[in-house]
């Protein structure tokens, strides 16, 4: 069953998932941690008011986390039905 | 079970005509509260034709799409505790409450990137047999047993414990009455209509909750012209803290407790059974994906909407006396701010509605917390950790039963014992052993090649206990429940220090395992991940 063919696609699968997943792990752990950090070493960072509003830095930036949360899912799904199930099909094909 | 419908609906009807009702619009709530649980008692007697096989209990036959899964993953996530208690912690230090609703939300793009798709192409009923794929049986399935039990009970207790306590204020009823119906119903839809009721439950609950939160935020919204800086603008300058609940509070004080509690949140969600549970409901890695992205966009929603209404509580109820008590907070505690709210800008029928909601959703959460636990106990330690799978399917099902009903006994006891009990550190406890042993198990299994039973084992209990021990000896419980002077750990969120000791602990006695079941444990892992990652090889559901 295991051929050479069927290796390669599956270590091209592999790294291809890694390709699409690991920038996204990483604007999900980093600003995540970079708010918390704030929050616990300079908390009065994020106090000032932005663009003569009365809101927050903080919570602007809150708010923004959120969003980006929702872009990182969005953005996954549509990579993977986009790249990374065609390639999943290919190889069920070769079985 | 019609005729135990019809009892339960009696008894409820009997409590509140008895009640004093110090709300007229009690009625309201009763008739939508009624009206909730006749709807979702019919689906369970629907269901319970398609429950009796392992299949039907465990994932609803395996065929929920991705966005009614999206909704009941937000359904069992958006608690009470959450809806009424994020709220209540914006009302009172408003920005403090952002900080854990962005921790709330940021364990999802990590279950959705690691744990997800590897999770439905491996497992069948519960995330045990995603880790005991390669590894020994029973000594791994008695740990994840372990490690699902003590997250869902202490959610339990916490849930339960507030459940009596909100429908005391709400509807009047007794404490212990509320606890009951609460267990009763619980058990019913969980024993009869197994995951398919349970998962319909969460589904109608979730679009109730969503629904009743945005009508509040709007009508909040809307006496301002939806103009978010005046909004903001008025908050600040009503609450006595003035411009300072725009920014970081006192909620986190020192960078070991704040990376800890990140950690625990971050990594915590990737480790609840009764969340993880619902990925064997759909049809395959795919839908697991698109559940993931319909849940964040949902939670992530409801977590502005609480954000939102906190403010508008701000606003509009803490200077109006009707809802004050004599020392000036709200009448019922912080938590009813969304309540009060409700009333303040829809009147007698959206606090009806509100009420109502907050009801069905206690009633969703125990049930899906009920489900992941019995699944523990009939799948996990009954049929595969003692019966090695020679257990028949009637003889499974007839313990998951058993189990259900044994549950819901034991949380309405302990909702009973730890009624005057400070429980809110109990939800923080059930993260950080979710964080320390199921999702480090998890993960581990998943892509780490050299991971033996003996490590997973060895380091996943400690990481279970130390969680718990850390938490019995620290600020929390041993200064503020057992009454001690100082604390002999100092920090409140301990899993900084748990998570690390299982990761450690499992890396060291997985590398030093040099036995035959560890090596012939290594060379099964290629298979695992050539399956965990395509998906070829899982069980392909037939649509009925």
């Amino acid at each position: 069953m295991v051929n050479k063919n069927y290796n390669k696609k599956l270590k091209a699968l592999i790294a291809l998932r890694l390709k699409i997943v690991r920038p996204l792990l990483c604007i999900t752990i980093l600003p995540y941690f970079c708010f918390i950090g704030v929050i616990a070493f300079k908390p009065e960072k994020f106090s000032p008011l932005i663009f003569n509003t009365h809101i927050s830095l903080g919570i602007f930036l809150g708010l923004l986390l959120i969003l980006l949360i929702f872009f990182i899912t969005i953005r996954y799904v549509y990579l993977a039905n986009k790249y990374i199930e065609p390639q999943i099909n290919a190889i069920k094909n070769d079985i | 079970m019609i005729s135990k419908l019809f009892l339960f609906i009696l008894f409820f009807c009997n409590f509140s005509s008895a009640s004093n009702g110090n709300n007229e619009n009690n009625y309201i709530a009763i008739i939508m509260f009624i009206l909730f649980v006749t709807v979702t008692l019919f689906i369970t007697y629907l269901a319970s034709k398609k429950s009796s096989t392992a299949d039907g209990f465990y994932t609803a036959g395996g065929n929920i799409t991705g966005l009614q899964n999206g909704l009941a993953i937000s359904g069992d996530f958006m608690s009470a505790a959450s809806f009424l208690g994020i709220s209540g912690l914006v009302y009172l230090t408003g920005f403090d409450g952002l900080i854990y609703s962005i921790g709330f939300l940021i364990g999802w793009p990590i279950i959705l990137l690691l744990i997800a798709e590897p999770l439905r192409n491996l497992g069948k009923y519960s995330f045990a047999d995603v880790v005991s794929f390669r590894l020994s049986q029973r000594p791994i399935r008695i740990l994840a047993a372990c490690g699902s039990l003590s997250t869902v009970i202490l959610y339990l207790i916490a849930q339960m414990v507030g459940a009596g306590k909100l429908i005391e204020i709400l509807f009047g009823l007794p404490y212990y009455s509320a606890v009951m119906i609460v267990g009763g119903l619980m058990i019913l839809y969980v024993t009869f209509g197994g995951m398919l009721a349970t998962t319909w439950v969460q589904i109608i609950k979730a679009i109730l909750l969503l629904f009743g939160a945005t009508t509040i935020a709007i009508l909040v919204l809307f006496q301002f012209n939806f103009d978010i800086n005046l909004f903001f603008n008025e908050a600040t300058n009503i609450h006595k803290k003035g411009v300072s609940i725009l920014s970081p509070g006192g909620l986190i004080s020192d960078p070991i407790s704040a990376v800890s509690l990140g950690l625990a949140l971050m990594f915590g969600t990737a480790g609840l059974p009764h969340i993880l549970m619902r990925f064997f409901t759909v049809s395959d890695a795919n839908q697991a994906r698109k559940s993931v992205a319909y849940a964040t966009g949902f939670i992530g929603y409801f977590y502005l909407l609480t954000f939102i209404i906190g403010f508008g509580a701000i606003i509009l109820i803490s200077n109006n006396p009707s809802y004050l008590d004599g020392s000036n907070t709200l009448i019922g505690g912080n938590n009813m701010a969304a309540i009060h709210l409700a009333h303040a800008v829809g009147g007698d029928i959206l606090l009806g509605f509100i009420s109502a909601v907050a009801f069905a959703t206690i009633l969703a959460v125990v049930s899906g917390l009920t489900l992941a636990g019995a699944s523990a106990i009939s799948h996990d330690l009954y049929a595969n950790a003692f019966f090695k799978g020679k257990q028949t399917e009637k003889s499974e099902m007839f313990v998951s039963k058993i189990a259900t009903i044994f549950l819901g006994i034991l949380s309405i006891y302990l909702g009973i014992i730890f009624q005057d009990q400070n429980v809110a550190f109990m939800v923080g406890l059930a993260f950080a052993i979710a964080a320390s042993a199921n999702f480090p198990l998890l993960l581990l299994s998943i892509y780490w090649k050299k991971l033996t039973t003996k490590g997973a084992v060895v380091g996943g209990s400690l990481g279970l206990l130390s969680a718990i021990t850390f938490v019995i000896l620290g600020p929390v419980v041993w200064v503020d429940i057992l009454g001690n002077t100082t604390p002999i750990f100092p920090y409140k969120y301990p899993a900084l220090f748990s998570m690390s000791i299982t990761f450690l602990i499992i890396w060291i006695i997985s590398s030093l395992d040099k036995s035959k079941q560890g090596v012939s444990e290594i060379k099964s892992f290629d298979a695992q991940y050539f399956r965990s990652q395509t998906g070829i090889g899982i069980d392909t559901k037939i649509s009925h």
